[in-house]
Order: C-alpha cells, then structure tokens, then sequence
C-alpha cells in the first residue's frame, strides 16, 4: 500500500468514486471546487490532493450517467459547473457501499488473522 | 447498462474532442476563478492568490491528460486522427481516389459475386435436417461407364430390408404424370418415393403430413404437392388437402404440402423441379423380367449415428452379393458393387470443375486488381516523398508513416470492397438468369451475411497486402538524399522503379493466362459448332408426349393411338416427313442397354457391351434426315410378327464388324446367357449426336417399336405395354414454328385431353445445348477482357508516371541531340521489355494451370500454339498501344520549357 510520509495518505483506487457520490448525496448539487474543500475538511487534512485530480473521476461519473453536471452561478455570481447525483447514481452509490462495506470487512478480518 | 453507455461514450468523444476541450478549459478557469476569490478573501494579494490556485489546483496540463484518457479511448485517437487526415488527402486528388476505388470495386465486386455462386451451390450445407448423415446408396454396374449409382426395384426392396446401418433408407424415381382436373392437362415432374424417404430429409410439410412407408406398402392413392404447384396450380388454397387430383387419369388424395424451399431429388441436370411427390409403390412386374434389369431409381438414406459411409457401404455390399446370388439366369454376367457416397458430394460433383474455373478467373482479376493499386499507392508515396521527407526529418517516427499508409490503403479498399457489393448484388442478380440451368440448387445463390463477410475480409486483406509494399517504399525513404535534391528531381532509387516493373511484369502475365483461356475456350465453341450432328436441324419441329395407363391400358389402344396420330400427321399440309422416337438429338443418350453380337465370343472381363436405343415408329429417322449409309429404312412391313430387325450406326457397325458390311449380320438384346430373339441389321445410318454436340458420341442401335416385346424375349413382362410415349418429329416445308398449331390440332382430335410437352424446333434444342458452353465461353471471355482493361491501365498509368518523372532526363537528352525518334524508341522498348517478360512469365503459368481448363475444352490442346501466339500478341500490341499515349508525350516536351521547370 503506497503511503506518504508526515501521515498523509494516499486514496485506494476506486474509493474516489465513491466518496464524490456520497458527497453529493448527501450536500446536493456542488461544484468541483466545493467537492474538493469537503474532501480536505472531512479527511482533517491528511488526504492531500491536488483539486485537478477529481476531474478524471468526475467525468468517469458522468459517463456512467451517476453524476450530471450543468453550469449555473455561486452566490458571488462566478460562473461553476454544479455537479448532482442521479437516481442511477443513488441506486449505484448503495450498491458500491455494500460491496466496500464487504470488502472492509473482509481485509480486516484477513488483517486481524494475521497477527 | 452504465458500462456499455460509457464505452459508447468514450467511442463517440474520439469525434466530438474540441467540444470537449473547450468544455474542460471553461470548467478549469471557473475551479481557478473560484479558488482565487478564495485566496483573495483571506488576504492574499491578487498575484499571490494567483500562485496559490495554480498550487493548490496542481498541473493544469497533466490534469487535461489525465481527463481525456478517461474520457476516450486515447489509442484510438490517434488513428482516427489517421483517419481525418487521409480523408482530406483523398479528397484533394479525387481523380486517384475514384481510380482507385472503382478498380477495387470492380475486383472485389466479380469476385464476391462468384463466391456467393460457390457458397451457394458448393459450401452451404444442403436444406434437410443434419446434411452430413445423408447418403446415396446405389450400385455400380462393372463395365459400365454410369456415373450415377443407380439402382433395380428389387433392390430398393433388398437395400431397404436387408440392410443395417441405415437410420432412414428409401428409393426413388423421378417420372412425368399428367395432372388433370380444373384447367388445361399438364405434364409436371414428380417423383415416386418410398415412405422413408421423408423421414431420411427430415423436413416437416407446411401444412398436412407425409405418407409413411406403410401408405407406400399399401399401394395407397397418396400425393403431397410442392409449395411452387400448390401456389400456381391451386392458388395457395387451404382447403386442397382432402381433396382429389386426377394424375394420369388416377385420382390421388392431397395429403400434405411441402414448405417452399424443399426440393427433393436436387438432381443436377434437371431443370424441372419435382412437383409433386408419390408412394413409390412399386408394382410386381417390376421385380420381373427386364424391369429386374432396369437401374432406373436411386435411394437415399439417413446413416446411423456412428456409421461411416464405408461401413454403410461394405453392409450394402453383403446385400449386393445375396442380390446377384438371386439373379435369373438372363442376368449371371451382371455384377454390381455397391457405392455409398455422400448427398452433398453427389449433389455438387458436376459443378464442382466450373465453379473452379470461375474462381480462378476471379482471382486473377482481383489479383490484377491488387497489383494496379498498389502501383497507384506506390506511385502516390513516390509523389509524396518529399512530403514525408520533410516529416521524417521534423521528427515523425516511422511507424506512424507505416499505420498512415496503411490506414490509407486501408480506407481505399474497405470503401472499393462496400461499392464492390452493390456491384456483386447487381451481378447476382443478373447471373442467376444467366447460369446453367445444371447447377443445383440455383435459387440459393444470394447475397447473404458469408458473401458480405467475405467480401469485406477480402477488402480488408487486399487493403493490407496493397499498402504494405508502397508503405514500406514510403518509410524507406533517404532523409538527406530526398532533401538535398532541392528542385531537381533526379532519377529515382531503383528499389522503387524495380518494384513497379514487378507489378506490370505480374499483371501482364496473369492477364495473359485469363486470355489464353479465354482464347481456347472460343477455339472450343467453334470446334463444337463444326461438329456434324448427324441431323437436319432446320425446319424439324418435335414434341414429347406419355400417354396415361389409365385410358391406355392395352397395347392395341396404344397402336390405335399411334396409328391415327402418325396417318393424321403425314396429312398435314407441310409435312415432308413424320415420325416417333423415343429419344431425341439434345436430349441425351437416355439409358442403355447390354447387346451381344452374333458370333463374338465375349472376352472374360470385357465386361458389357452396353448401346444406345432408339425405338422409332413412323419415319423419324427421314424426319430428322438421318443419313441412310447402306441397307434400307424400317417400313410398314416390319411388324410383330415378321423377323425382328435393327438399324445400327456406323460407330456400331465399326466396333463390332470392322471392314465388313454390316447389312445381314445379327445382334440381340440382352447378355450371352438371356434368351433373346436374333434381330437382322436391315441399315447402317450416320452417328447422331444425342447429347451435346461436343459430348461422345454413342454406339446406338434402331428397332421399330413395334418388335419391342419379341425382342425383349425373357426380359419382357407380362403384359408389359411398348411404345406408351415418344417424341413426334416433323420435318415441315414451312417455317416449322409455323407448324406449331397443327401438330396440337392432330394430337387433339386423337385425344383431346393429352398434353404436348415440350414443342420446339430443332434448331431450337441445339442452341439450348450449346447454351452451358457458351455461358463457360462468354464468361471467362468476359473475365479475361477485364482482366486485359485492368492490365492495360496498370501498364499505362506505369509508364506514364515514369515518363513524368524522367521529364528532365529526356530534355537533357534533346537538348544534346537525340531525336523526338529516338526517346520514343527509348520509352516503347522498355514498355516491351516488360511486356516480353510478362508474355513470356504468363504463357508459363498457363501451361502450368492448363488441368484446370482441359475438361472443359473440345478439339483444342491447352498449349494449342495459334490460341497461344495470338494471345500472346494481342498482350503485347495492347501494352505497345498503352505505352504508345505517355511516350508521345516525351517525344513531344519542350527541352527548354522543362529544363527551366521546378
């Protein structure tokens, strides 16, 4: 497992995703930025990730139809694409939880044996 | 679902990518605008917010990559990159494009089209249930020339009893019967069959049932119609099972109609279909006397799971050897070995030498075809050189040249391959009506999913093949050498030059293959056009008719009939001659059967002596002005009861009295041991030929019909009835069409419900004869003028473009004195170089391919020296005549124009 010094961590591959689905899920339609500053609060800091590398997962999203973005304006009146989450995206966020709640528990269980 | 949407999208954004980008840059400036009024809010000063959004945004550039790996297929941009590129190059030289185009087209179109005609009549599994079980079991008679195992009555009854390793096993017989009833007599093609032999095909009716075996053993009044009889005949009526329809005069019950694309026996050349379907139900005269000796039915059968035909046929063997144990005395010196042979191969075994050559022929062509486009490519990327030059030098890698010229070549053949099919379904269109009538199974030739499949294939290999060697020509080039030429253009490497000439050179002499090929098979058809046939033609009209057992029960019924007829048809005014044969020239030899001769000691292992008959009434012979050679025509005298009498051939007489004269000697029916009545040969006429005109022509033997049951001696059965049908010939002094009408009203006042079948003049039926080898003749002809077009133009667009390019070699030449003469000279004999060694290379490989031809030529040799030279010259004089445009050309350039040029 790759890991950063000074206790950061890096993201395993595939729980992006589902972080920006359950984000959206539950704080409604937000823009790139707004998902990237809920990542840093949440997370206290320790995951560090440059905002640019949501994009990939963002469009992966839409592509599967699970997120659709459409343009429209913040309170100062800048212009931002607002991504929301779909009823396909609401159907898949609780499927993919399931499969990460297995699969948790599965590693810790294997990890616990270990010892 | 949301898998498959994504993999659409990603395909569908390789085309929509500067809609994307931009959407990307507008959503990356807004994410900075946003982070930046941040940075702002807490107290940055605008150039350090700046910084800070650009940081805590991370790279710009590597984030775009990474959104558009995950937004397309990034592999796949890059060709079609490739892809838009070559389509804005081809659309600048159009007139390249379209050559190139049509050309393929024209060579993958000729070529799909026959291979629709070989996956329809050759590949495609036959349409009964499981093809590969199906077999023909039949016997081969030792010294007999029959191709088609046949087989007795008393055999099917053997084959279908005493056998074992049959699922399903039945015999049958194609015959003619008279339907009456609602509307006009017809004469349709049926077949007797045994019970068995649906259940062996396995295919179940459209409507209604099948008769079973039991229904046959019954001697059951049963018929089960074809979908094509039940629709034009019965106007598709569903009520038509139940119901009665009278079959020579016989009423059968309609028990079931077959679906429309059954066909049973596929018997190669019939053209007419069965119609209709009957119980076999054989009678018992036919287990008896001559009818026991008669191969005239075939069978058919399902194999158990597991047999081999060979095992089916060492089983069928045991069988034949009881059956020959049983024979009667008359029949000892027949021997039969059993044949078990698969129904498809039986099927397609006489078409199989012309859908070869066809195959061959086309390959030529696309063979010719390849090689003109892949000198247009490479001429193309000799053009280009600089061009690419000038990219190798900036850096582009050589594989990407190589996918580009590939991707080009590619795009030429797959478009040249999707005209070519429009042009191969018009073909077929056209085809079909044009094929002989021999091949089986002709309504299935069609453009289906294989004949597509295939000829994209072919696009896509001809593409592959045609770029490689121009593609390769193209990466090759010298960086430095192309640049430093500057203005001049030089001669050019000889690797590219080579490689042209070797794709005239091949053209050449492929072309010249098609047209030795095409030039024998024109010698053929007028060899067989010389052919005597034996026969008057002109003003000779015929007509089959069979009278039904029904009404004529009897032999002097049948005389009655005859009698009238002859009496009425000799009235007529016109009528120089009348008569009735059972055979007719054209119409093939029929069956023959064992004579021997008085006096010759047959040799062990000789096997039969087996003839052509011909039972005539009347005076067909005079009719069809027949050559008397010696001796004296049959006459009225020659009754039943007086001394049986024979006319023979001269290829008769000659086999078997040499340098004698024939007239008085003797000959009877039958083998040494059947007791047969002696018949005196009274005549020697001229050979006819009764097949076509460049077939064998058999030893043949004329008996008046009358003598038919006295000859036959032991082989008549009883009651057995002479002369029931036959083909009436009239040699008129009008046109014959003209006599069309009264011969109908003749046979009508005898009996107003008997159908003519077949009325035509003789010159008529040879011209249908000749048709199979026409159609052969006309079509590699057609091939081989193609294949010389396409030849023409490869030679052509060749020495022009190396005329083009040595422009300034011949101004130098000028400029120091040579004369318009001499470049002219200069550019025809190279072109007659190439033409010599491509002459020379094809009149090779045609003698190495020669086999394939032999069967189908008539009188000519395949290295018949005039087709030969001839070719061979008309080769040369059209590659003189192609080269003669371009090298004027030189001849004709101004030195001090195209020295000041570039």
């Amino acid at each position: 497992m790759p890991s950063k010094e000074n206790g950061q961590m890096q993201l395993l591959q595939g729980t992006l995703d589902l972080i920006v689905l359950r984000t959206l899920a539950s704080m409604g339609a937000q823009h790139a930025y707004q998902i990237a500053s809920r990542l840093e609060q949440v997370s206290n800091n320790l995951l560090n990730l440059n905002q640019g590398t949501l994009y990939p997962a963002l469009v992966r999203l839409e592509q599967y139809g699970w997120i659709k973005g459409t343009w429209g304006k913040t309170e100062k009146n800048r212009e931002a694409k607002y991504y929301a989450i779909t009823r396909a995206g609401q159907k898949a966020l609780g499927e993919e939880t399931q499969r990460w709640k297995r699969m948790a528990g599965l590693v810790e269980k294997l990890l616990i044996e270990e010892f | 679902m949301n898998y498959l949407r994504r993999i659409f999208l990603r395909f569908s954004n390789l085309f929509t990518n500067s809609k994307a980008e931009a959407e990307l840059d507008r959503e990356i400036v807004a994410h900075l605008q946003l982070l930046e009024d941040d940075f702002l809010d807490r107290g940055m000063t605008p150039a350090e917010a700046h910084r800070a959004a650009r940081r805590a945004y991370g790279g710009v550039e590597r984030v775009k990559q990474l959104h558009r790996n995950e937004r397309a297929y990034q592999g796949l941009a890059c060709t079609v990159m490739d892809v838009q590129y070559t389509l804005r190059q081809l659309r600048k030289s159009p007139g390249f494009t379209l050559t190139a185009i049509l050309m393929l087209a024209f060579g993958i179109g000729a070529t799909t089209a026959v291979f629709s005609i070989v996956e329809g009549v050759l590949l495609r599994p036959l349409p009964f249930a499981d093809p590969d079980r199906l077999v023909i079991l039949g016997d081969d008679l030792v010294g007999s020339h029959w191709d088609q195992s046949n087989v007795t009555a008393p055999d099917i009854r053997n084959y279908m009893r005493d056998t074992h390793s049959f699922l399903h096993l039945g015999g049958y017989q194609r015959i003619g019967l008279e339907l009456s009833g609602d509307g006009d007599p017809i004469h349709v093609g049926a077949t007797r069959m045994s019970g068995e032999v649906f259940q062996t095909l396995g295919i179940a009716p459209l409507m209604g049932r099948w008769f079973t075996q039991q229904e046959d053993d019954q001697h059951q009044s049963v018929a089960v119609l074809s979908y094509g009889m039940w629709r034009e005949r019965f106007h598709g009526d569903e009520k038509i099972l139940g119901t009665k329809i009278l079959l020579d005069r016989r009423p059968y019950l309609v028990i079931g109609v077959m679906p429309r694309d059954f066909e049973f026996p596929l018997s190669p050349g019939h053209v007419n279909n069965s119609k209709l379907w009957v119980p076999l139900s054989p009678l018992p005269a036919e287990f008896a006397a001559g009818y026991a000796a008669s191969w005239n039915s075939r069978m058919v059968g399902r194999l158990k799971p597991g047999t081999t035909p060979a095992q089916a046929q060492s089983d069928a063997q045991v069988v034949a050897d009881e059956t020959m144990r049983n024979y009667p005395g008359f029949m000892r010196s027949i021997r039969i070995r059993a044949n078990v042979k698969l129904l498809h191969e039986d099927t397609v075994a006489q078409s199989r030498p012309l859908i070869h050559t066809l195959l061959f022929a086309v390959a030529t062509v696309l063979l010719i075809a390849c090689a003109n486009l892949a000198g247009l490519l490479l001429v193309r990327s000799i053009r280009r050189r600089r061009e690419i030059a000038v990219r190798l030098a900036l850096g582009a890698r050589a594989a990407m040249l190589l996918r580009q010229a590939m991707v080009e070549s590619l795009m030429l053949s797959i478009a040249g391959g999707l005209v070519g099919l429009a042009f191969a379904a018009s073909c077929i269109r056209i085809g079909i009506s044009l094929l002989p009538e021999n091949l089986p199974r002709i309504h299935e030739i069609s453009l289906d999913w294989p004949v597509v499949a295939f000829a994209i294939g072919l696009a896509v290999l001809t593409g592959l093949v045609c770029g490689l060697s121009p593609a390769f020509a193209a990466i090759r080039t010298s960086v430095n050498d192309t640049l430093k030429e500057g203005g001049r253009t030089g001669t050019l490497g000889s690797g590219h030059g080579r490689l042209r000439s070797t794709l005239v050179i091949a053209e050449i002499a492929v072309a010249l293959v098609l047209l030795t090929a095409s030039g024998l098979l024109l010698r053929s058809f007028e060899k067989m056009r010389q052919v005597d046939p034996g026969f008057r033609a002109d003003h000779t009209l015929s007509a089959f008719y069979d009278l039904p057992q029904k009404r004529y029960a009897t032999q002097s019924a049948i005389d009655a009939f005859t009698d009238t007829l002859l009496r009425n048809l000799r009235q007529l005014p016109g009528v120089k001659a009348a008569g009735i044969s059972s055979l007719l020239p054209t119409g093939g030899d029929g069956g023959e059967i064992a004579i021997t001769v008085e006096g010759l000691v047959p040799q062990k292992g000789t096997g039969l002596n087996l003839v052509t008959l011909l039972m005539v009434q009347g005076d067909p012979l005079q009719a069809l002005g027949i050559r008397m050679l010696r001796g004296r025509f049959f006459t009225e005298s020659d009754k039943a009861d007086s001394q049986p009498v024979t006319i023979v051939n001269r290829k008769l007489a000659e086999h078997f009295w040499p340098g004698q004269n024939p007239v008085g000697k003797r000959l009877r029916r039958g083998m040494p041991e059947t007791p047969t009545p002696w018949l005196t040969v009274v005549g020697v006429v001229d050979d006819v030929k009764l097949g076509s005109l460049d077939g064998e022509t058999a030893e043949q033997f004329y008996q008046p019909a009358t003598q038919q049951v006295v000859s036959e001696g032991a082989f008549a059965s009883a009651g057995e009835l002479a002369a029931n049908s036959g083909y009436i010939v009239l040699h008129t002094n009008t046109p014959p069409e003209q006599m069309e009408n009264s011969l109908r009203a003749a046979v009508r006042n005898v009996d107003p419900q008997l159908p003519l079948i077949g009325m035509q003049t003789m010159e008529q039926l040879i011209s249908g004869s000749e048709a199979p080898r026409l159609f052969n003749t006309v079509l590699i002809s057609s091939f081989a003028i193609i294949a010389l077009l396409l030849a023409v133009l490869g030679i052509y667009s060749v020495i022009a473009f190396s005329v083009a390019l040595r422009e300034q070699e011949m101004a130098i030449r000028m400029a120091l004195g040579c004369q318009r003469q001499g470049v002219l000279r200069l550019v025809l004999t190279s072109a007659m170089k190439l033409g010599a060694i491509g002459c020379l290379l094809g009149l090779l490989a045609a003698a190495s391919v020669s086999h394939l031809l032999r069967s189908f030529l008539f009188g000519v040799s395949p290295f018949d020296p005039l087709v030969l030279m001839l070719s061979a010259g008309v080769m040369l004089s059209f590659a003189l005549a192609a080269s003669t445009l371009p090298a004027t050309r030189a001849a004709t350039i101004n030195p001090i124009l195209a020295l000041r040029g570039d």
